[in-house]
């Protein structure tokens, strides 16, 4: 029975979801290339845009490297920093995928490896100040991590699981991490799992990359860290999935995994971590998937921040016009919004596609397939009535914040509906809605 | 060079996720059904001769003519409505027997895209609907006895096994092989294996002493392999069981249908055969299955006919699992599939309409709405309240 188990895996844990075609066989075996800098980079001083920040630099400063570009105003905000020496031209705005403009710091390098020298004794600060002072930021939820270890610290949070399932295609980021990096990994891990006072700390990763799991284990042996896999089955890599899968509770429709005592970090976050706790390093690189069908030579790379994704589209060379280029995954990802978008710390991949997989839509088949695959349970071409309908009831409503948005339903459907889409907008609505009759009462 | 690739269009910067879709769309669907039917209707077509491929062209062209009207008498777009109306007909072709004159054929059709396909949408099986209203015109069509001939291609010299000709009357007969008839046609005035275990469960088949079974499977019914093989008298797709049961696994293997639909449906309805009585000699004996004539297992023998000796295997792999009139839920799907199962056999043994698969589809789709309700999936994280 544990000789079939290791060989087909452990089970399902959640009704739904799909095995998906993976397309990372281009880029899982080839190691992290770090992308030449060789044009001006366009810093974002800041991480969100309700995150304030001032610039401590001003036009023709000259900077080294991981110096700080701006400071820091409440306790929320990061600072930045800059990737590269050089000499800082302006400050300008750049277009960033999840935020649109932010105002920039326009660096030319100077080509001279000239770093801030390095303090190897951040003990005498807090862990709180370490994570701000170096910029970490979290890609999911979208926040610094310093606010995030806070809040949980907080709400009590009693686990900590770190995401590394990565089950949308094309992704392998976290995959190169886990076999370039484990031992960091493990340590950021066990920092983080201290800082947060958890009695539990998990680490989530595809059941399918044995020899991975297996050097995992081997490095997180005597530590408190529990290694997990877990079938690559997607949307395995959400955070509620991940609740349901590995501790079995259900998070309430609409609510957040902290209500249930966990704080799930994707695998990017502890990275970062582990370049501020273990190197006293300031976050100023991405790494990034770099892949799609209309790219020449897919691959990791660890790009600088504020890159223009053109360079790197240049770098790795397309073959064909591009039709569609997403930040993150094919599922879950953002569309580029401007061609002239900078790499920020948060962006995970970079996808690139000369095809084109949208079509009319023609009439629903009750095919069922979307209602088969949800993850959550939802029945996706119910919900897609509520579009023009001006009200919702009780149960539609607990359907609509239920849907976790992994695009699954879209994906799957075979009259090519844009179930997840329209979904998204009607939630949309009745949120803003529900907002603003709750001010209107108050 | 590729500054010039980069240069990105407006649509696709906003586009919203998600960004990749599955290739597989409502056309690849059709299809593969599509082809899944034209293979059983070739199996049709071998055993009962140019006829039978009469038959179904003309139903399909028929009812594709039909799509095309309506499409342009309503100036909507066909799109995936003329490959749809297309399979329609060539389903509602496979039900007929090759005897069925032309105007009856053409009329089912379009009936079946008027009514079914038009009127209810698809819940109720659109080719089922069309078979069930000519039912109720053309009777006497359907039952075979027509004057037409019909020149099989298994008549003498035309194909290895199952030479037609050589058929006998029924009280000789011994399969298609071993005996002899006077010509091609009265094979197919022989009755239906399925007729024949109607009679049999309605205590029309006379006993050989203490012998009830033995006298229908021995005189009365073809070998049980001509039924596998499909050389008996039947509609065009539903005697060759051994090619739907090919097909079945194909759809299966495409991911159109589920396993579980064609398997459930089969042994609910062989366990319903096994459990439900028949009437001999005015006295009703349950459970056939373990009947037992001179140290031979009749039971068994009679349930196996069952199963393949009528329209089950057409129903269970091409015409229950409709993706637009089966429950979404593979729950569901088993419900419906055991609801088909035992009415089929049900009305076998204790109905007056023939066709009683058909029927029993038709009213378990009318319930597909009742059982995604019942069977509608909790949502995640609401499972205690």
């Amino acid at each position: 029975m544990a000789l079939l188990a290791n060989l087909l895996g452990p089970r399902k844990a959640f009704d739904g979801g799909s095995f998906l075609p993976a397309h990372k066989s281009a880029t899982a075996a080839r190691p992290i290339e770090t992308l030449p800098v060789d044009g001006p980079l366009y810093v974002p001083l800041t991480a969100r845009r309700d995150l304030r920040t001032v610039p401590v630099v001003s036009g023709g400063d000259h900077v080294l490297r991981g110096q700080r570009l701006s400071r820091s105003i409440g306790e929320d905000s990061i600072p930045a920093h800059a990737p590269v020496s050089g000499r800082v031209v302006a400050l300008d705005r750049a277009w960033t995928p999840y935020d649109g403009y932010l105002p920039c710091a326009v660096l030319e390098p100077d080509g001279r490896e000239d770093a801030v020298p390095q303090r190897f004794g951040w003990e005498d600060e807090s862990f709180i100040v370490q994570l701000a002072d170096k910029g970490v930021v979290c890609p999911s939820p979208r926040a610094p991590l310093h606010v995030l270890v806070k809040e949980a610290v907080a709400a009590g949070v009693t686990e900590l699981i770190v995401n590394a399932m990565e089950t949308e295609p094309y992704l392998t980021t976290d995959h190169r991490i886990l076999i370039e990096e484990p031992g960091r990994v493990i340590d950021a891990t066990c920092e983080l799992a201290d800082a947060l006072g958890v009695s539990r700390a998990i680490l989530a990763l595809p059941f399918r990359h044995r020899r991975v799991v297996k050097r995992m284990r081997a490095e997180a042996a005597g530590r408190h860290v529990e290694v997990f896999p877990l079938p690559d089955v997607y949307p395995q890599c959400h955070p509620v999935l991940l609740v349901k899968s590995l501790l079995d509770r259900e998070v309430a429709p609409g609510g957040n995994v902290l209500d249930e005592g966990v704080i799930v970090l994707p695998l990017a976050a502890v990275r970062g971590a582990a370049e501020a706790l273990l190197d006293d390093r300031a976050v100023t690189h991405a790494v990034l998937t770099v892949a799609g069908d209309a790219v020449v030579r897919p691959g990791i790379f660890r790009v600088a921040v504020g890159t223009p994704m053109r360079d790197v589209a240049q770098y790795v060379g397309l073959t064909a016009p591009v039709t569609g280029v997403v930040c993150g995954g094919p599922l879950t990802g953002v569309a580029l919004g401007n061609e002239h978008a900078v790499v920020t710390a948060e962006v995970p991949a970079l996808l690139m596609f000369a095809t084109t997989h949208h079509a009319a839509p023609t009439s629903c088949s009750h095919c069922g397939w979307c209602v088969e695959d949800c993850p959550v349970g939802v029945d996706p071409t119910a919900l897609m009535n509520l579009e023009s309908e001006r009200h919702c009831h009780v149960m539609e409503r607990q359907q609509l914040d239920a849907c976790i948005a992994c695009g699954l339903c879209s994906h799957v459907c075979p009259a090519r509906l844009p179930l997840a889409e329209t979904i998204r907008r009607v939630r949309m609505r009745h949120v803003l809605k529900k907002d603003t009759a709750g001010a209107a009462e108050s | 060079m590729t500054k010039q690739l980069w240069t990105v269009s407006e649509e696709s910067l906003t586009r919203v996720a998600p960004h990749r879709l599955s290739g597989r769309t409502n056309r690849d669907v059709i299809r593969a059904w599509f082809f899944a039917a034209c293979l059983v209707g070739a199996s049709g077509v071998v055993w009962f001769g140019p006829a039978a491929l009469k038959v179904l062209l003309l139903s399909i062209v028929s009812a594709v003519a039909v799509e095309i009207i309506i499409g342009l008498a309503t100036r909507r777009p066909a799109g995936d409505g003329l490959s749809k109306a297309a399979l329609i007909g060539l389903l509602f072709g496979l039900t007929l027997p090759a005897t069925v004159p032309g105007d009856v054929v053409a009329f089912g059709a379009i009936i079946s895209i008027l009514v079914g396909r038009m009127v209810f949408g698809g819940l109720l099986h659109p080719a089922l609907i069309g078979r069930v209203i000519v039912q109720f015109f053309f009777v006497s069509h359907l039952s075979l006895s027509g004057t037409l001939a019909v020149s099989p291609v298994l008549a003498r010299g035309h194909l290895l096994f199952g030479d037609i000709t050589r058929s006998g009357s029924v009280a000789t007969f011994l399969g298609w092989g071993d005996t002899i008839a006077p010509s091609g046609r009265s094979a197919h005035l022989l009755e239906r294996p399925v007729q024949s275990l109607r009679r049999f469960a309605q205590d029309g088949v006379a006993s050989d002493g203490d012998l009830n079974y033995t006298p229908l499977l021995r005189d009365v019914l073809p070998p049980w392999s001509d039924t596998l093989w499909g050389a008996v008298p039947g509609g065009i797709g539903e005697t060759s069981t051994l090619v739907l049961i090919v097909v079945g696994l194909y759809l299966i293997s495409r991911g159109y249908l589920r396993w579980q639909l064609p398997v459930v449906m089969l042994a609910s309805a062989a366990v319903a055969a096994s459990i439900l009585p028949v009437e001999l000699h005015d006295d009703y004996r349950w459970f056939p299955v373990l009947k037992t004539e001179q140290n031979h297992a009749v039971g068994l023998a009679y349930v196996l006919y069952h199963l393949t000796a009528g329209q089950l295997m057409l129903g269970a792999f091409l015409l229950a699992g409709d993706v637009t009139a089966s429950p979404m839920r593979i729950q569901g799907q088993l419900v419906f599939a055991v609801g088909i199962g035992v009415l089929t056999i049900f009305m076998r043994l204790y109905g007056v309409l023939s066709g009683e698969c058909y029927w029993s589809i038709l009213i378990m789709n009318a319930l597909v709405g009742t059982i995604d309700r019942w069977m509608r999936r909790p949502v995640l994280g609401l499972a205690d309240s």
